[in-house]
């Protein structure tokens, strides 16, 4: 373990940018570096080996950042991700506001770099709270009435978490006697009111996670902002609750069967019950941001079975990292590309319309994608028999269900995109930023350490049963939508 | 007498000094005034520094000689006296520069700084005082200055605010004198000492300490604005806004909160205090005031207004963090008396700025100000994230510590208290903000004045920038040694002997 002043670099450059916005003529500069911004956070992830550990005695309550491997996935996933959507924001901003979209953009950056890089708690929910309040202006960038709507419900049910957060942490805290993270589930799970303080933290967490019933700004909030935003929001911004819940509550410590029920229920709620109200959207945006809904609705099912299970813990920890980092860097892409214009010849348009489509076949878990990768970690990790919750064994059945369910889903997406594409001329960096996103989501993602760690499977080699098993949803989805869209008719216009 | 002794006098003497000179200063000598007031503000800011560096180091300070017999004048630098002193010293420099601009070309400036003076050197009276009667003393002094400066314009609205505010604080002083008189009949003349003078109670003592305390607590609960003795607060937002802004962080409602701070932990004793039963009941009012100053300051239209009753409920912290009688509860309420009056300054020496550069008074007249007053609006943004308890800033630091001694007092409540508190905030700051940054101006601005290279005079621009500066640091530094959370457990190791 050495001193990393790269941790203290990791969110000071984006902070340092704010400087840029002071000078009139510095707009253009400061939409150029926009990419640049998260370069120092990537640099750090890709050399975890490192160890990299910082005590800041002086900050706050005592500061303490660090990088584990959990963190590292995390900090890789948003950071690149940052960076592929920063590219195409520099194409896409042109003429909209660039000084406050950079202002805000920078802010919520550093909130997402930060959380995930610290150790006490304070610095954790003072970037949280930074990405969350930050991320407001991006929401309302557009100051349309919907955008300005969308950002109260946004602000109201944050500020509502952020203060269950704080119950939570504090309840957490008062009984670790310490102000780390890494305290926390111990004492948690030793606590006389573990159930109150779990229940804060899944629901203060659970806002921006999406978790069913406390998504409601989530459909409103992630389609109305600027492409770029979407892309980061739904992608990077809505791990960071999932990343509050994998360092806080009480894994590995305890099994609570109850909490895994409960989870489960709402995972399943969210998978099956987000995929369904996505159907019936007319906007891609929207489309996808129920997507995500649904996606973590998937993740909640293996952070549910962490809880019933204490000893299966480390092993969901790695899977839903994997997961993590496959769904934002497939669904960064997806959102970027419902701002690509379709070229004006018709012949490159299929090659267009086949790389839209792949990060959404990868989610639905087409074989020799990321998405592969990750469901087959999962399948094999919820494996009923392992687990000993009363509803353990409707896991495969959910999970089955919610691949069908994604596939329907992407293919409402991609008709919603086929409706309300336009043709016309983007700008090189806009084509720069979607391409590198499409690039990280299909082939680099399997050079990062997040995925790496998981290749006990060889995600290449896989058995003809193996690719069946992965395809049969896909394929019966795709009939599903074939029977759907003939039924209609084919000259059939609007909303379906 | 040793030099020591002598630190204390002149630190009151500086702003008294000041205030002489300027009264008898013609009013066209602006440059001289302005020279005098800053000469003294610096002055004075260096002698309480020497003071905290010497208390730091473990010296005391101090002077005293009788009044009349039984009853002595006593001056004396403890650690929670530099508390009170480092913050009023600091901030009265800060709000010296932003009166100089604020006034300039208004008339009477002479009877203002010489009241402005008059006003500080009370509150460094009631910083330093080493006993109720001193306390007192200077109590009565700050009232009395404070008067001409809430009618300061002389308009109907003024005078009516300054009866208001006069009967209230009179009232308010001659129970506090009563009280001091009840206590000192029985007990005679009580220096104020860590731990107080009451840890051995005999049961007879009981009922009058418990009444003497209510009636206490009643006359020094008006300037703290406890409810419901806050009347005069909203009232006298009248007043200039370099006025509002003393009055509403340092010199006012602080010398209520502080006299409060006094007599729990040195007449009485913390300990004692809570045997007795006084602290729940206080406790129970403090978290009323809370809520109720939140709620009130929902429905203001007027941003001084809001401002005012935002106030009230944040000054109460201070007193439920006494009310948690423990060593982490008290050092949360005890370093709110600093951060509050970081925080408020500056929401009102922004408040000043939109008013005097743009006309604005009313919160929907904002739409907008941030484009046209950048600077002004993100120190006006980060108060008010402070005030909300927002990490990493001043207030969270205050938040984190009260929730955490209520957790180890076992006063579960008062999280409550504070999430809801904090939501209020939140309901009534954000959309603020929201009309500052978010919305787009939608007619001309009621009153425009272009002033200076920069988007308002100078002098108006620096004082609220560097208290938010403060703020900031306040929050994000908090386990620095020298900052205010790192000197209030300085004051909680040698002061609440528990």
């Amino acid at each position: 373990m050495i001193t990393s002043p790269l941790l203290l670099i990791t969110v000071i450059l984006p902070l340092a940018s704010l400087f840029l916005a002071f000078r009139p003529k510095g707009q253009t500069i400061y939409r150029y570096c926009l990419p640049l911004l998260p370069l120092p956070a990537i640099l750090t992830g890709l050399m975890a080996e490192f160890h990299h550990w910082l005590e800041l005695p002086w900050l706050l309550i005592g500061g303490v950042w660090g990088l584990d491997e959990l963190r590292q996935t995390f900090l890789l996933l948003t950071s690149v991700l940052w960076a592929t959507a920063g590219i195409f924001a520099v194409g896409y901003l042109e003429t909209r506001k660039p000084r406050a979209f950079c202002v805000f953009w920078a802010l919520t950056l550093t909130g997402n770099l930060g959380l995930i890089i610290s150790v006490d708690l304070a610095s954790f929910y003072s970037f949280f709270a930074l990405m969350t309040f930050a991320a407001y202006g991006l929401v309302v960038h557009e100051r349309t009435d919907e955008a300005n709507r969308a950002g109260r419900v946004y602000l109201a049910m944050a500020v509502t978490g952020e203060m269950a957060l704080l119950t939570g942490l504090l309840m957490a805290a008062h009984q670790a006697d310490s102000t780390l993270l890494t305290e926390l589930p111990g004492a948690i799970a030793e606590s006389d009111r573990s159930g109150m303080i779990i229940a804060l933290l899944v629901s203060g967490f659970g806002v921006k996670a999406g978790l069913p019933f406390l998504h409601f700004w989530l459909p409103l909030a992630h389609p109305v902002a600027p492409t770029p935003a979407s892309a980061v929001l739904s992608g990077a911004m809505i791990k960071a609750g999932l990343l509050g819940w994998l360092v806080t509550l009480p894994f590995g410590e305890i099994s609570l069967p109850a909490w895994g029920n409960t989870l489960v229920v709402l995972g399943a709620i969210g998978a099956l019950g987000g995929a369904a109200l996505g159907l019936n959207q007319v906007r891609p945006k929207t489309v996808l941001a129920y997507s995500s809904i649904s996606q973590m609705g998937l993740i909640t099912l293996m952070v549910g079975a962490a809880m019933a299970n204490m000893e299966h813990a480390a092993t969901l920890f790695s899977v839903i990292a994997l997961y993590a980092l496959h769904h934002g860097l497939a669904k960064g892409c997806l959102f970027l590309s419902t701002a690509v214009q379709l070229p004006a010849q018709r012949r490159f348009r299929w090659i267009l319309w086949l790389l839209i489509a792949l990060p959404g076949l990868s989610l639905a878990g087409l074989p020799f994608t990321s998405g592969a990768a990750a469901k087959f970690a999962m399948k094999d990790a919820l494996k009923p028999e392992q687990y000993d919750f009363a509803v353990a064994e409707y896991l495969p059945l959910i999970m089955t269900a919610g691949a069908v369910a994604t596939m329907l889903l992407i293919w409402r997406f991609i008709w919603t995109l086929h409706q309300s594409a336009q043709t016309g001329h983007n700008h090189p960096f806009k084509w720069l930023g979607w391409v590198a996103a499409t690039v990280c989501s299909l082939v680099a993602f399997w050079f990062l350490p997040g995925a790496r760690s998981e290749a006990g499977h060889s995600w290449f080699v896989l058995t003809p049963g193996e690719v069946w098993s992965l395809s049969w949803p896909i394929v019966a989805a795709t009939a599903l939508a074939a029977v759907w869209w003939l039924a209609r008719g084919r000259n059939g216009s609007g909303t379906g | 007498m040793t030099t020591g002794a002598l630190l204390p006098v002149f630190a009151l003497m500086t702003s008294l000094t000041a205030a002489v000179i300027i009264f008898t200063l013609p009013e066209h000598k602006h440059q001289l005034r302005t020279a005098v007031n800053l000469v003294a503000a610096v002055l004075k800011l260096l002698l309480v520094g020497l003071m905290v560096w010497g208390v730091f180091q473990g010296r005391e300070y101090g002077i005293s000689f009788p009044m009349i017999p039984g009853v002595e004048f006593v001056l004396r630098a403890d650690a929670l006296a530099m508390l009170f002193a480092g913050l009023s010293a600091s901030l009265w420099l800060l709000t010296t520069v932003y009166a100089v601009g604020y006034l300039e070309d208004s008339p009477n400036r002479s009877r203002f700084f010489g009241f402005f003076s008059l006003c500080v050197a009370s509150t460094m009276g009631i910083a330093l005082a080493g006993n109720l009667f001193t306390f007192f003393l200077f109590y009565e002094m700050l009232t009395l200055s404070t008067y001409p400066l809430v009618v300061h314009r002389g308009t109907q609205q003024a005078l009516q605010a300054g009866r208001t505010y006069i009967i209230y604080t009179l009232t308010g002083g001659a129970v506090l004198l009563f009280g001091i008189a009840m206590l000192h009949n029985f007990s005679g003349d009580l220096p104020f000492r860590p731990g107080g003078h009451f840890a051995d109670v005999t049961p007879d003592l009981q009922a009058p300490l418990t009444l003497v305390f209510v009636i206490l607590i009643a006359g020094l609960g008006v300037k703290a604005a406890i409810v419901p003795l806050h009347g005069w607060l909203p009232t006298a937002m009248v007043a200039p806004a370099p006025v509002s802004a003393l009055l509403h962080a340092v010199a006012v409602v602080k010398a209520g909160a502080f006299g409060i701070v006094r007599v729990v932990f040195e007449i009485y004793g913390l300990e004692t205090a809570n045997a007795l039963g006084l602290l729940s009941g206080l406790a129970a009012i403090a978290a009323f005031t809370i809520i109720y100053g939140s709620a009130r300051a929902l429905s203001q239209s007027d941003l001084k207004r809001r401002l005012a009753f935002s106030t009230v409920s944040q000054v109460s912290y201070i007193i439920l963090g006494l009310c948690l009688a423990g060593p982490v509860g008290v050092a949360g309420g005890l370093v709110h008396l600093v951060h509050q009056g970081v925080m408020k300054i500056t929401l009102f020496f922004c408040a000043g700025n939109y008013a005097e550069t743009l006309g604005i008074h009313r919160i929907d007249e904002l739409d907008g100000a941030g484009r046209r007053m950048p600077a002004t609006s993100v120190a006006f943004t980060l108060a008010a994230f402070g005030m909300i308890g927002t990490p990493p800033l001043a207030g969270f630091i205050t938040k984190w510590t009260m929730g955490t001694g209520a957790l180890a007092a076992g006063m579960d409540w008062v999280i409550a208290v504070l999430v809801v508190s904090s939501l209020l905030n939140a309901a009534y700051f954000l959309p603020v903000l929201n009309r500052i940054w978010f919305r787009e101006q939608k007619k001309e601005w009621p009153e425009e004045r272009q002033w200076g290279r920069f988007e308002t005079s100078a002098w108006l621009l620096w004082p609220p920038l560097i208290t938010a500066g403060f703020l900031v640091l306040a929050g994000l530094l908090a386990s620095a040694s020298f900052s205010p959370l790192g000197w209030v457990e300085l004051i909680v190791a040698r002061e609440v002997d528990l």
